[in-house]
């Protein structure tokens, strides 16, 4: 039965691993990626995100709970799933043999595409990523961040309807990355769907249509960027360089603290130019800003606590 | 099975082989070495060269074959392209069966200049050419199934004790048993030889060149061991292999 018309449905969605001390990475987990949009999924490290993006791509069988891709069922309509997808997993490595441009050819081969068809989006998908100079070239004579697009290649080179991405652009430095962005923007412009999961908070600022928290295999938040921010009470922080003892805030409640540097967590921006001009004139170095997504993320997770 | 499961298996042996051959053509050479290589003591101490040729195209197609079934599944969970290709609409089988085929390229050229110095010889006469043929294709299953056995009942080590295990199990099943010998130097333990599915097929080729003889029937029971331990080995795997990991 078709579930939905959205991209990626999930409902209920329950992932046990077995063994001597049974580990639950999902638990509950519901959420739906509308068709057309990039979707991003943060979470700590073994909140779940991996887990959910291997269950959504066939890779991994759910405990319990269901999960349909453009209407499809993961467990019943396997074959008919796998046409529309296509995976970057999590630090995937390449064979030291390969170029980028025989990564692409033949993985698009194996999608049961014609030659003429697969060396029209093979050139496609490299150019895109900034990798047709170097198509001919070994996997050992690049570097990692060329390595990585050449896999992100093979996936848009797939022409697959939903991209599933795990964290495509760790370990890419900051221009290769926005390199990235830019394609993975420019792809959901043209009608893709992009899943993908990431640390990088500004990645998922800059990139997302709408993302989720998940914590302990459960969304802890889902809507837009504005909607999750709006979450937090405080709407700026204040980065206030010196002793908070003299601007008579050791017992505020929303600090974070590195060292000499604190983030003070403020309910609107009349108090936190307040505290900006108590700091300045104590001498302190402070400035204000909007809180970010991370500040919101680390207080929707308790990764951090707060003073 | 169809066409595209048949087509993807292609794919997947060309995509497992021709970038190697194009950057490294010298493995092709130094697989073929490597079989001939006990040729050259049988030659110098005296042995049956007819024999030791057999030995080499067993060799030449056995143990890359092995290796590459344990060392390519491994290799491929540990770099993760396999769950890119599981994530593909692509067959299982395809995979199994592209995997096993990729070693056979590679192995090819040595084969077949094996086969051809054999027939110059008169070591191979053309008649026992078809038997040859199928006994080089079950050996070649056998070491592909059991390679594919231990990368799948193993999959929890390291894939470098896997590399090693490959090499070591390799070059065991060519050297030990009665392959690049005549098996009757086993004496009464002669059953020995049909165990392995190396020194099987070896025995097998070397009955239908005329090279040694034995009975009929055991002739018929060596086709059936050759053949079983290719079905049980696929039986074992149905029990095990999951493409999509529970």
């Amino acid at each position: 039965m078709v579930k939905s018309v959205d991209a990626v449905v999930t409902e209920d969605l329950f992932k046990t691993y077995g063994g001597k001390e049974p580990v639950q990475a999902l638990r509950g987990l519901s959420l739906s990626v509308k068709k057309g949009e990039l979707f991003t999924l943060l979470g700590l490290n073994g909140a779940g995100k991996t887990t959910f993006l291997r269950i959504v791509s066939t890779q991994l069988s759910p405990t319990r709970g269901t999960v349909h891709v453009l209407g499809h069922d993961v467990l019943a309509e396997v074959d008919e799933v796998r046409k529309h997808i296509a995976v970057v997993p999590q630090d995937v490595q390449t064979y030291s043999n390969f170029t980028p441009w025989e990564y692409c050819y033949y993985f698009s081969l194996l999608r049961g595409m014609s030659k003429s068809r697969t060396i029209e989006v093979s050139e496609r998908a490299l150019k895109a990523v900034g990798l047709w100079e170097l198509r001919n070239r070994t996997c050992v004579g690049l570097s990692g961040g060329e390595k990585k697009r050449a896999i992100i290649a093979t996936a848009l080179a797939s022409d697959a309807d939903v991209l599933l991405l795990d964290e495509p652009t760790s370990g890419l430095d900051a221009v290769a990355r926005r390199r990235v962005w830019a394609v993975l923007r420019e792809l959901v412009e043209q009608g893709s769907t992009i899943l993908l999961t990431t640390h990088i908070m500004e990645e998922a600022e800059m990139l997302s249509d709408r993302l989720a928290i998940i914590n302990k295999g459960n969304v802890i938040s889902e809507g837009s960027l504005d909607e999750v921010k709006g979450l937090a009470k405080e709407k700026f922080r204040v980065i206030v360089e010196g002793s908070l003892q003299d601007l008579g805030l050791q017992n505020h409640n929303h600090v974070s603290k590195f060292g000499n540097k604190q983030i003070i967590y403020v309910g609107d921006e009349d108090e936190g130019l307040d505290l900006v001009r108590r700091a300045l004139k104590k001498g302190l170095r402070a400035e204000i800003a909007r809180i970010t997504l991370e500040d919101v993320f680390v207080k929707l997770v308790g990764g951090v606590e707060d003073n | 099975m169809n066409i595209k499961t048949v087509k993807d298996a292609f794919i997947i042996a060309a995509l497992k082989s021709i970038p190697d051959l194009k950057r490294n053509p010298s493995m092709m050479i130094l697989i073929g070495l490597i079989s001939a290589f006990p040729l050259f003591f049988i030659v110098v101490f005296g042995g049956q060269v007819s024999g030791g040729l057999v030995g080499a195209m067993i060799a030449n197609i056995s143990f890359i074959g092995l290796a590459a079934a344990i060392q390519d599944i491994s290799f491929d969970r540990y770099m993760k392209i396999r769950e890119m290709i599981v994530a593909m609409p692509v067959h299982p089988v395809s995979y199994a069966i592209g995997v096993a085929m990729a070693p056979l390229f590679i192995s090819a050229p040595g084969l077949i200049f094996f086969i051809c110095l054999a027939i110059a010889i008169g070591a191979l006469p053309l008649v026992s050419l078809g038997w040859t043929v199928v006994a080089l294709i079950l050996c070649w299953a056998a070491g592909s199934s059991i390679g594919f056995i231990i990368s799948t009942y193993l999959r929890n080590a390291s894939v470098y004790t896997l590399n090693n295990m490959a090499n070591i199990l390799g070059l065991g099943l060519v050297f030990l048993p009665p392959v690049y010998y005549p098996e009757e130097l086993l004496g009464t333990y002669r059953w020995i030889a049909i165990v392995f599915p190396t020194s099987n097929a070896t025995g097998l080729i070397r009955f239908y060149a005329g090279l040694t003889k034995m009975p009929v029937e055991t002739v018929l029971l060596r086709w059936i061991i050759l053949a079983a331990t290719v079905i049980v080995a696929v039986i074992f795997l149905s029990f095990k292999t999951r493409w999509r990991e529970d």
